[in-house]
């Protein structure tokens, strides 16, 4: 039978213990309930009333579910507001990455420079600075300048929080596509950057795309500066503005699980439909924990 | 205009742009992302450094004043600081390892030929994806003395009793323990991902061979799964090492530095001065002597590592 068959190739594979059809199922188990159980979790916990929440013992199932904890969390704060914030930030972040990487990187993977090794581990190196440092005086300068709660005071540290990934994937992806494509271009007349728009810009648009989700997850999910540089009650990125919510109410529970939740289902699905990109992406340049 | 000399013929100006040489291309191609380097990385780093020998405060009127060395005497006298540190040691300590460990279990158990992969891999990758503010959030309600999932299932086995539960994010050493616990789980998935990647690149031939030659599952492990691993093993604990030395988040969600100062790690404390207290003269000299720390600790892991690869 197949089973006896896929039971000999796994076992091939350095993986006898586990051959089992059976042992199998409880792997994935596994792994699965490890991944989706906090989420499930505080989705349960989202549509319980208060008043289930503080009996004990606890519940697991919520027994008279309820979305009053959602319209909750979209009443007491402007949640909207925190999560517009969030998608404009990381989205100006994103894109501008995307642009000064892909030149970088072009120049690092196709061009006779003399330096190219030296100047993308530069580029690499930089995300070796621990945030914090870079915390103070980046604080310092935008509240000089009046540029705390705005736009700009996150969009620019995160666009070059995002270079070193951005340009390690492109890197890989510019040296994929086929030196002879460009020039064929280039022997056809067009010129170097017409021949970089109109050739290599379209084959690198599966590992631009690839960049760009590693960049927006990495700009939506940071913490550290969207708290000291943007705290104001109207510029709260989603993380910040959510965690926020600890210190105002005095059991806020609900309304943070449900707010987790508006928060986590966009950014779930997004990764979903992208797994094999993402994977690709993380293993050629991921550098987040 | 009036130049007697003749320059050697030349392409227009706009000719050049529109096809540069090699050299001036790359240039220009580089130079957005060198600017943004200087602005953001390069002069930020310089500011810290030359602030660090300044009492500079935001919160007086006053404007910087030069003190020399007096800050890093603070510092080196400061308790909060060595506090601070122990506890941004003792989590790294904990956490990479740990983060190894459970990453390594997962990315074994999810190499297994699955018939569909994606529940697995989705899995894998939604604890990644999840900001770290948020797991801490979410442990911080795991953790809940009365009312939290891990004090009710610890009951329920009868670990502890239900009258007197665990004062988890309550008590110094059980937050401790708590917090590192949200770490590993949050930081073990991207270590799973990347081994994941490393375990599919390992040909089959070896294992194949390994089992003519009547080698066990657990000796194919060590001589074979482990040191082909080795590379993708170095790159996680490097990218990890660096990430837990600057935590932040997840102590921050889950405890605010307490109970007292218990959790309480380097960057947190860098933090509370200058955004909380606007002492930037000393938060600079703190955030540089996490710097070198950071510098330290990388330093002495990469040789390390490197010479148990060897």
């Amino acid at each position: 039978m197949s089973g006896s068959a896929t039971a000999s190739a796994s076992r091939l594979a350095g993986q006898g213990l586990w051959s089992g059809p059976g042992l199998r199922l409880i792997a994935a188990g596994l792994v699965v309930f490890n991944g989706f159980f906090p989420a499930l979790w505080i989705l349960f916990t989202s549509l319980k009333p208060e008043a289930e929440l503080v009996r004990k013992p606890i519940t697991w199932w919520p027994h008279a579910p309820t979305l009053h904890n959602y319209v909750q969390a979209f009443a007491e704060q402007p949640l909207l507001r925190y999560l517009l914030n969030s998608a404009v930030v990381a989205t100006l972040a994103t894109l501008l990455s995307l642009l000064v990487s892909a030149l970088a990187a072009y120049a690092i993977a196709r061009l006779n420079l003399r330096y190219r090794q030296v100047v993308l581990t530069g580029i690499v190196a930089s995300s070796m600075f621990p945030l914090v440092t870079l915390l103070v005086p980046i604080f310092e300068t935008m509240r000089a300048l009046g540029l705390l709660n705005t736009y700009t005071a996150l969009v620019l540290p995160y666009t070059v929080l995002n270079l070193p990934v951005c340009t390690l994937v492109l890197v890989s992806f510019f040296q994929s596509i086929p030196r002879d494509l460009e020039n064929a271009a280039m022997i056809d007349g067009c010129t170097r950057l017409g021949a970089l728009w109109h050739v290599v810009v379209p084959l690198a648009a599966p590992g631009v795309f690839t960049a760009g989700i590693l960049a927006f997850v990495n700009a939506w999910d940071e913490f550290l500066l969207a708290l000291s540089l943007n705290a104001g009650a109207q510029m709260r990125t989603a993380p910040v503005g959510i965690a926020l919510y600890q210190g105002e109410f005095s059991f806020p529970w609900p309304i943070i699980s449900a707010a987790l939740i508006v928060a986590i289902v966009p950014m779930a699905l997004l990764i979903a439909f992208f797994q094999e990109r993402v994977i690709g992406g993380l293993t050629q340049g991921g550098l987040k924990g | 205009m009036g130049d007697p000399v003749q320059a050697p013929p030349r392409q227009p100006l706009l000719e050049r742009l529109r096809d540069p040489s090699e050299g001036t291309l790359g240039l220009l191609l580089l130079a957005p992302a060198f600017v943004l380097l200087a602005l953001i990385v390069v002069y930020p780093i310089s500011k810290l450094l030359w602030n660090s020998f300044f009492d500079l405060r935001l919160s007086g009127g006053g404007g910087a004043r030069f003190i020399g060395l007096e800050n890093y005497a603070l510092v080196l006298a400061d308790r909060d600081f060595w506090n601070a540190t122990k506890n941004t040691l003792l989590i790294t300590l904990v956490t990479v390892p740990g983060a190894l460990v459970v990453g390594l279990g997962l990315a074994l158990l999810a190499n297994l030929p699955f018939r569909r992969r994606w529940p697995v891999r989705l899995a894998l990758l939604l604890p990644w994806a999840l900001p770290l503010s948020f797991a801490g959030l979410i442990f911080a309600w795991f953790f809940h003395t009365e009312y939290g999932v891990v004090n009710d299932v610890l009951s329920r086995l009868g670990l502890a009793p239900q009258n007197d539960p665990t004062m988890w994010l309550l008590r110094p050493h059980w937050a401790m323990a708590a917090i590192c616990l949200t770490i590993i789980w949050k930081t073990s998935s991207f270590m799973a991902l990347i081994l994941l990647a490393g375990l599919q690149m390992i040909p089959r031939s070896l294992y194949e061979a390994a089992e003519v030659d009547g080698a066990s599952p657990w000796q194919q492990f060590w001589q074979i799964t482990v040191p082909m691993l080795m590379p993708s093993i170095i790159v996680a604990l490097i990218f990890r090492t660096i990430t837990a030395l600057q935590t932040f988040d997840i102590p921050y969600t889950m405890t605010k530095g307490g109970p007292g100062y218990s959790t309480q790690t380097l960057a947190m404390l860098i933090h509370t001065t200058t955004i909380d207290y606007l002492d930037v003269g000393y938060g600079s000299t703190l955030a540089v002597c996490m710097f070198v720390l950071s510098l330290a600790v990388t330093a002495v892991y990469l040789r390390h590592i490197g010479r148990q690869a060897q």
